[in-house]
This record gives structure tokens, sequence and C-alpha cells, in this order.
């Protein structure tokens, strides 16, 4: 049975859901508990579980980030919840040195099943420094896996698989989507890391997207290209950045042989880049035109609504690329 | 305020020119400093970018059209304009760019599109039926003038655009990056000696035998692209080992292997063709005709004995061999013209009438036929280069000349002119002269003749060129120790390192 629920409930339900499951799944992170979270994902959850398996950290990320992949490699499951991924840059060393890498330097002995989760990349003028999009700084670092849902359905199962997966799993919410409603089953479901989903099969363009973007300005665009200009397009929804899920990219490619890739990250070094250099090889003799990457304006996040909302990718900004790879 | 595209004045004498073709349709998203069509000139085929962002809302100037100068070619919506609106308003007005009567008869270049594969064997596309004898080279030295400041394009000035309407600049992912790399556009296509096909496009091709060299590109910059290479296999035209309404015209260096042009259609018998002069060739028309009605021309031939010129070029080229570049005969010629330039520089200058004007510099303008006719490429300072820089930067120019992607100021501002006409065998001719330059020189082949050396009959590479001059600006005796230093500059030519 489907039914309309918010993102938010979503995790919700994922976290409560994975908790009654499995005792050692644990949520901890700043105002989980008593304030029933800062965006209240985690409403009602101290009352259900208790202050044992919810409980609120000091204000210090590198403190409780640690302090999960500690219980992480003794045999806990260790739910993280960041206010915003972008105070993760004063943890990147319990991340990127310890959960990352743990399993590999022990030769196997722990391993790290921890999934950090929070808010990721531009919600609204929360300003340059707290407006980050860090999936190209994690999902190039090998051990972690980086996991970002673009409906509440996506939302729901891929959280329970992240909290089943052994190794550490950066999980991208955004404060902006948790209020989106979609549907999403009332049995039970998880799915899968690693396999990316299409989610409109077309003929004449491949758009790569995933995340806010795609909820945001990829499928208006989408509708767009169909509808006014005719265009067949294939859209695919990564939902998980690593392991990416090449083959799908690469078969769609080889079919549409046009490819625009959309994310809200910065071109240089950007996510989308990263996707490129993964395909271009296989898919160079199947290419009609240079593959397309639509993503952020290489500058500080304005604070300035109109700003903010110029520097990223827009519907036109998407329809005019793909139009330019297709010729039309 | 729907912006206005006019027809720029690319040149000083440019009164009217033809819309070869639209790079934009109506609809299209044009963001300042986007190439949007191909201009023909009296002189060249010529990028246009748009000065200003919007949507190309109205095309009144269809391909093919002459509209004058400064009459509005089509219209942009700009900002919060709707289209349809623009189209509508400026649709009445614009009629008056119709095709003007000869206009439309005017076939645009049929080449226009395709010369991307420059290099020493470019395959140009033939013209249309009207040219398709004309793929040979003809008459050289023919004065295409070159009195032109050249550069009156008003729409360079693309930052207008930009600075007025940042968020359309912004609002356009794709076309915002092509002005992020606008400074290396032009390279772009800029017959680099490449044919641009897109990677699935070229398999295709080779799955069908379809030899992309024969295909238009319908993608930016004439890029070849699947469709277009699905329509030749569908049309069963390209096909590798033919060449079905196309001229293979070889490189006219000396040093290219001669390839004989595969010849033109022959007209059936009795058949009668008028053929509508193409801006290009009633250029030529005119000048040519201006040039031999208001120059007293006079003419001096010399015979010069190249066969130590020959020895030189040969062991240069060896030395040369690694880096690939191999001389022309031509490029020392080039070298010892402008020596003898130097020296002599009555020759070296302008006249106009009343006054004459000498040059410091050697600017060589080479004569370079194409298909579609004559243009005079422009060697600048060729007197401070040395036989290397020679070849690569006129291999470079002629290329480019082929392309039709040479710049207005890369037409303009030689000083003395060349026209060579040996690697076709013929052994000497006369050139009028490029006003208002006041000598152009004809150049034979170079072939063994017996000639007399101390009374005995030997074999010896010669060469004959003959020196046309303005005798309004020159008298023969200077011309004639102008070709008596150039004479002494090719048998000697250790001379021209004195």
């Amino acid at each position: 049975m489907m039914r309309q629920i918010q993102l938010r409930q979503a995790l919700r339900e994922a976290m409560t859901e994975e908790m009654e499951r499995d005792e050692n799944v644990f949520l901890m992170g700043e105002e989980v508990a008593e304030y029933n979270g800062a965006y209240k994902v985690s409403e009602g959850m101290l009352a259900k579980f208790g202050p044992r398996r919810v409980f609120d950290t000091p204000i210090s990320e590198a403190a409780f980030s640690g302090l999960g992949i500690g219980a992480a490699t003794l045999g806990l499951r260790p739910i993280i919840e960041f206010m915003s991924w972008s105070f993760t840059l004063v943890c990147l060393d319990q991340i990127v040195n310890n959960a990352a890498n743990i399993r590999y330097m022990s030769g196997g002995q722990f391993k790290c099943p921890v999934t950090f989760r929070g808010g990721n990349g531009i919600a609204h003028q929360l300003g340059a420094t707290h407006s980050h999009r860090v999936e190209s700084i994690y999902a190039r670092i090998p051990g972690l896996i980086v996991v970002q849902p673009s409906t509440p359905y996506e939302a729901k199962g891929l959280l329970k698989a992240s909290i089943r997966s052994d190794d550490p799993v950066i999980f991208l919410e955004n404060e902006k989507m948790l209020n989106e409603t979609g549907n999403v089953p009332e049995e039970e479901f998880t799915i899968p890391i690693g396999v990316a989903n299409v989610e409109r099969e077309g003929a004449d363009v491949t758009v790569v997207s995933y995340g806010r973007a795609l909820q945001r300005v990829v499928r208006p665009a989408v509708d767009a290209l169909v509808k006014d200009h005719d265009i067949d397009v294939e859209l695919i929804d990564l939902r998980t950045l690593r392991p990416l899920d090449k083959q799908t990219i690469i078969d769609s490619l080889k079919k549409t042989n046009r490819c625009v890739i959309v994310d809200e990250d910065y071109g240089y070094c950007g996510m989308g880049s990263g996707i490129m250099q993964q395909i271009q090889k296989p898919v160079f003799d199947y290419l009609d035109a240079p593959i397309e990457y639509v993503h952020s304006d290489e500058i500080p996040v304005p604070f300035n609504h109109y700003l903010e909302e110029a520097m990223m990718p827009s519907v036109d900004r998407i329809v005019a690329s793909v139009r330019e790879v297709t010729y039309r | 305020m729907p912006a206005e595209i006019l027809m720029p004045q690319q040149s000083d004498t440019m009164t009217e020119g033809t819309v070869v073709r639209w790079l934009k349709k109506e609809g299209d998203k044009v963001s300042a400093g986007e190439i949007i069509a191909e201009i023909e000139t009296d002189k060249a085929t010529m990028e246009m970018e748009a000065f200003e962002s919007g949507t190309l809302a109205h095309i009144a100037a269809p391909e093919g059209t002459k509209v004058p100068v400064g009459q509005a070619i089509g219209f942009l919506a700009t900002k919060n304009e709707k289209v349809e609106d623009v189209k509508k308003k400026v649709a009445g007005g614009a009629k008056s760019a119709a095709p003007s009567a000869g206009g439309a008869a005017a076939p645009p270049l049929a080449s226009s599109r395709k010369q991307e594969g420059g290099g020493g064997t470019a395959t140009l596309t033939a013209p249309a039926a009207p040219g398709a004898g004309e793929s040979r080279p003809r008459k050289q030295g023919a004065p295409v003038d070159t009195n032109e400041t050249g550069g009156a394009l008003g729409f360079k000035d693309a930052s207008v655009g930009e600075m007025h309407e940042p968020e359309v600049v912004v609002a356009h992912g794709a076309t915002r990056e092509q002005i992020d790399t606008a400074p290396v556009k032009g390279e772009k296509n800029n017959g680099d000696g490449r044919i641009k096909v897109t990677p699935l496009a070229r398999r295709i091709a080779a799955e069908n035998g379809i030899d992309v060299a024969q295909l238009e590109g319908s993608g930016p910059g004439g890029r070849i692209v699947k469709q277009d290479v699905l329509d030749a296999v569908e049309q069963g035209v390209g096909k590798a080992g033919e060449s079905p309404q196309k001229a293979e015209v070889r490189s006219l260096r000396p040093d290219a292997p001669a390839q004989v042009p595969v010849l033109a259609q022959r007209m059936s018998a009795g058949a009668v063709e008028t053929i509508p002069l193409s801006k290009m060739r009633g250029v030529i028309a005119k000048r040519l005709q201006q040039s031999k009605q208001q120059i007293p021309h006079f003419y001096e031939t010399v015979d010069i004995d190249v066969d130590d010129l020959t020895k030189l070029r040969a062991r240069l080229n060896e030395q040369f061999a690694a880096q690939k570049i191999k001389l022309s005969l031509g490029d020392l010629v080039a070298k010892a013209i402008a020596t003898s330039l130097e020296e002599h520089p009555a020759l070296n200058a302008h006249f106009n009438g009343t006054e004459i004007t000498r040059f410091g510099d050697v600017n060589l303008g080479m004569a370079v036929a194409l298909p579609e006719g004559l243009i005079v490429p422009v060697l600048r300072g060729v007197n401070h280069m040395g036989f290397r820089e020679i070849r690569v930067r006129s291999a470079d120019l002629v290329e480019r000349a082929r392309a039709q992607k040479l710049k207005q100021d890369e037409l303009s501002g030689a000083t003395f002119t060349v026209s060579n006409l040996g690697m076709f065998g013929v052994r000497e001719f006369s050139a009028i002269i490029n006003p208002p330059e006041v000598g152009i020189l004809a150049i034979g082949g170079a072939e063994k003749r017996a000639v007399v050396r101390n009374d005995q009959i030997v074999a010896r590479t010669m060469m004959t060129v003959t020196l046309s001059c303005d005798h309004r600006a020159v008298d023969g005796a200077t011309a004639a120790e102008f070709l008596g230093t150039l004479r002494k500059l090719l048998e000697e030519p250790a001379m021209m390192l004195a």
C-alpha cells in the first residue's frame, strides 16, 4: 500500500524500523533527543527508544563522529546526525582517516558500520559556510559509501540499506527537501546501494543527476524538454555516488549517444567531473556530442536569495545544454 | 526593445553582404559573443557575433540573401520580451531585407561550411553548378582590393550585452561556457587541419564505408554528427573512394604532389548556362578592370638560374626533415623578394594618385586561388623572417584562406604582391597590379633549360619572373635594378645572408 509522506517522516521511519530491528542501532547528534531534532527528523524517537539509544551530543562534530566510529568498530551501528554536512569539515580527520581506512588498515579485523547523515548542499540563504556540497569531497575516498536520495521513497529505502551496511555511509540529505512528500510503501523495503535508477526511459539524450538538483530543477527541465522541445530524455537518478553505477550510465549513453550531467556542485573537481572521468573512455565511440556538465557557478554561495538562485543550475541552463548536445 | 542584428560593415568598400548561413534558428537562445551567422563580404566569409543576449525572434534575411550594410538581418527578443510578440512586431518592417533581385541568385559559397579540413590536401566542396567549371585556379595576379582597413565589425564588443543582462548570461550553462572560452573561439573554426566529427559519427561512417571528408557537418563549427552520416547513408552519398560533385583541390604549394582536379561535369551538348556573379567574382571583376584601365602597367622579364637555389633548398629540407618542415622554392623566393625590396623601397610602396608612400617593412601579398575566386592573404613583416618562418606562416595563411577563415586584417595591408603559377607548368606570365601597390611579381615554374655558359650549352634549372610596375610611381630602370638584385640573390643564395 502506498501513502504520501514527507521525506522527513521517511527518514524517521527508516531509523525507527532499523532500531526496532537491531538493538545495536542508535542515534546521536546535536539536538536529536530533547529538542526532537533541529529539523524534527527524530521527532518522538527519544520518547520511543529512551535516552540510552537516542541522545544529544555537545557541539563538537569531531568528538561525536569519532565516538560513533569507535562504537562502530566495537560492534554497534551508530547513526550520527549532522545538523549540516558543512560542519563536517571540522571532522574530516575522523571520517576520512579513521572511518574510511580502519577496515583496510586493520586487515579486516575491524569493520565500521556507521551511518553519517544530515543536510548537504545549498538549502536557502544559509550563506557561504553553511552551503557546502560535500559529495565530491567524500565520494573520492575509497572505503566510504556516499548516498544521496531525491525522493521520500529513496530516503527511506536507502537509509535502511545504509544502516545495514558494514562500511561507513555518507548519507546526504538536504534541508529544503525534508518537506517534500512522495509515495512510500507501507510495507518494509530497502533500496540497494550502488544501483542507479533509470527514472525515465528515452532515446535522444541521457540526463544524469541526483539528490536536490534532481528534485529542484532536473525533473522540471526534463518535463519541459519532452513537452516543449520534443526531446526524448532518458533520466538517470544515481542514488549512490560511491560506488558509482557506471554500467547503467554507459548502457544508457550507448543508446542515446549524448549526455548532460547536472549537479549543484562546483564544476572543477566536482561530482560531475568525476562521473565524466569514469565514463568517457567506455562511451567515447558512442558519443555524438561532448558530454555537458551543468553545475553551480564557482563562487562562494551568496546569502542573497536571487544571487543564490542565479549561481545554481536552472531549468533554462539544463534545457539549453540538452538542446546543445542534441543539436536541436 | 527588440535588438536589431544589423549587416556589419566589415571593410571600407563593403556596401552589402550576403547571409551565407544562420547558425541559430528562430527561437534559439543567443548569448552576446556567440557566433550567430556567417556573412559573405566582398572578400571573405566572416563569422558574425551577437552583440547582445536574447532569443532570436525573427530572421529577416534568410540564407542566400544580399542585404545592404546597416540593414537588419534579424531581431533578438531581449529579456522580458516574448518571441512571438517581437516576431509579429518586426516581421512587417523586415521585408526591406528581402532578397534583392539579383541577390537571391547569388549562390552562397557552397564550401563555406565545410572547409574545416584545411590541410595540404584539403577536400573542398565544389561550388554548385554555376561555379563547377571554376575549381581550377585561374589567372593569377588578379588584384583584389587590399586598400581596406577592415575590422569595422561593430559586433565584437560583446561585453556591453553581457553587462546589461547578467541574468540572461547565467541562465544558460552551455552558452555561458562559450563566452568563457571566447578568446580562443576564433581558432576553433580556423581550419586547424581537422575534420570535426563526433566519435559516434566517425564509427557509423566507418561501418558504412562513408568518407566523412565528403560530408557537411550540421553541428557547431561544422561538426559532423550522427544524423549527418545517417542522412548520407540514406541518400547513398559520400561513399569512400568516390567524390560525387566534389572536386579535390590539392595544395597549390609547389612541393605538393601535383594532382589534377577532378574534372568539372561536362555540359551537355547545346546547353547554355548563365552564371550570376558571386560577391567575390564581382569584386574581382571590378578591381581588375579598374587596375588595368587606370594603371599604366609596364613589364620586365628576367630569366634566373636557380640551380644553386634548388640545391640549397634540398639541403635545407634534409636538415628540416625532422621538424617536418618542407620549404618550397616559393619560400626562398619570398625571402629574396623581401630582401630586394628592402634595397629598393621604390617598389615596396603605395601610390594614391597624389603621393607615394614607402614602407620599411615588407608585407607580402600572396595570391591564392580558391574555387570561388582569387584571394590575397598578406604575410606581414616577411623581411624579418627566415625561411622556416616564411614556410610555416604562409602555409597557415594559405590553409585558412582555403577554409575561408582569414580575418579581415590578414587580407589587407600588402605592400607588394607575388603570384606564382610555376606549379602548373606555366613558364611565364604577367600579372595585374593590386592597387594601391606599385608592383607585382609573376613567378613561372623552375625547369631545366638549355642555356649557354662559357660558350657551352648546358642544362641549368631556370626560372622566369615578370615584374609588373605602375609607371606613374616607378620607372623602368628602377624596376630593372630591383630585378637585378633579386636575380643576384637567387643565383647566389648565400647573398641572402649578407
